[in-house]
């Protein structure tokens, strides 16, 4: 008797243990799916605005609005592996025309980007795979938009604007 | 003295209710997320496996692990509208070959599903814009599996096999 009791105080403490943490994991998966999230960068690509094991917090709340603007740093999902994630500069929007040759090849080749798309680039440029391997993203793969430097403390802050000014201007 | 108290109860109240919605609107998301969703489905490019104002539900769970077939019908967000889904079957993951020639065509062309894309199609050959026309789809703008057809009840179950054998054998 004594211990089936004790059996039925344990399993009731332990499905209203389950029951908080399923309650509270739902709630911080919508708090990071809905305002944002910390990232552990890794990588080259982004040199110098931000190096490898760097963390930075990407806000969700642009991506869901679409307000996400040329120059702006985000985190996507990788086109070549859905459990990656790729942290780049947004070059172009779509319609946007894209130059694609290098800065010393004679024929200029252009490209304009698809509806639903982005052109992504790291900031290091001779070191980063981007848009200019891959082609064009679709914005749906975007996850949000990087807005503050948590880590290193010294480098603490908002995040610089690009260093190379290959950010398409506004069309003519 | 009676105004404030009154205020107090009902502002208490009203925080009380806000946090029991925010809670179970927070569950019933992650339930969504996780689990899956009813989709109301709109458009000839599934028939007639699906047709328009059917409504499916949608597993989340082969997405989460990585678990879709060849053959399977997924919703995926649409790459160009990141506000709409498009509902296809996949007809080949990524390393298959798939055959873009038309039936008609002397040249056989072919092209080869990049790592990390699906390739889709609807079941309405005649009558799809798929990836025939915008090419292959990163794995992760998939959503969910179709499982369930719901509505009409009088074709309630599971879904149809492909009528269009384009779906791409084992490779050898």
């Amino acid at each position: 008797m004594a211990g089936g009791d004790m059996f039925r105080r344990v399993l009731g403490k332990t499905l209203g243990f389950l029951g908080y943490t399923v309650q509270y994991g739902c709630i911080a998966h919508c708090a990071f799916e809905y305002i944002g999230e910390f990232v552990a960068c890794s990588g080259p690509s982004m040199e110098p605005t931000i190096t490898s094991h760097d963390v930075v917090f990407s806000e969700r709340l642009s991506r869901h609005l679409c307000r996400i603007e040329k120059g702006d740093i985000v985190i996507a999902k990788s086109p070549f592996d859905p459990h990656m994630n790729i942290c780049k500069r947004v070059i172009g929007l779509e319609g946007d025309k894209i130059c694609t040759s290098g800065p010393s090849d004679v024929f200029k080749t252009h490209q304009y980007v698809p509806k639903g798309h982005v052109w992504l680039e790291g900031d290091n440029l001779r070191n980063s795979t981007d848009s200019r391997s891959y082609g064009p993203v679709p914005y749906a793969l975007i996850r949000g938009r990087v807005c503050l430097k948590l880590w290193p403390p010294h480098n603490f802050g908002a995040l610089n604007q690009s260093p190379t000014g290959r950010i398409v201007k506004r069309s003519d």
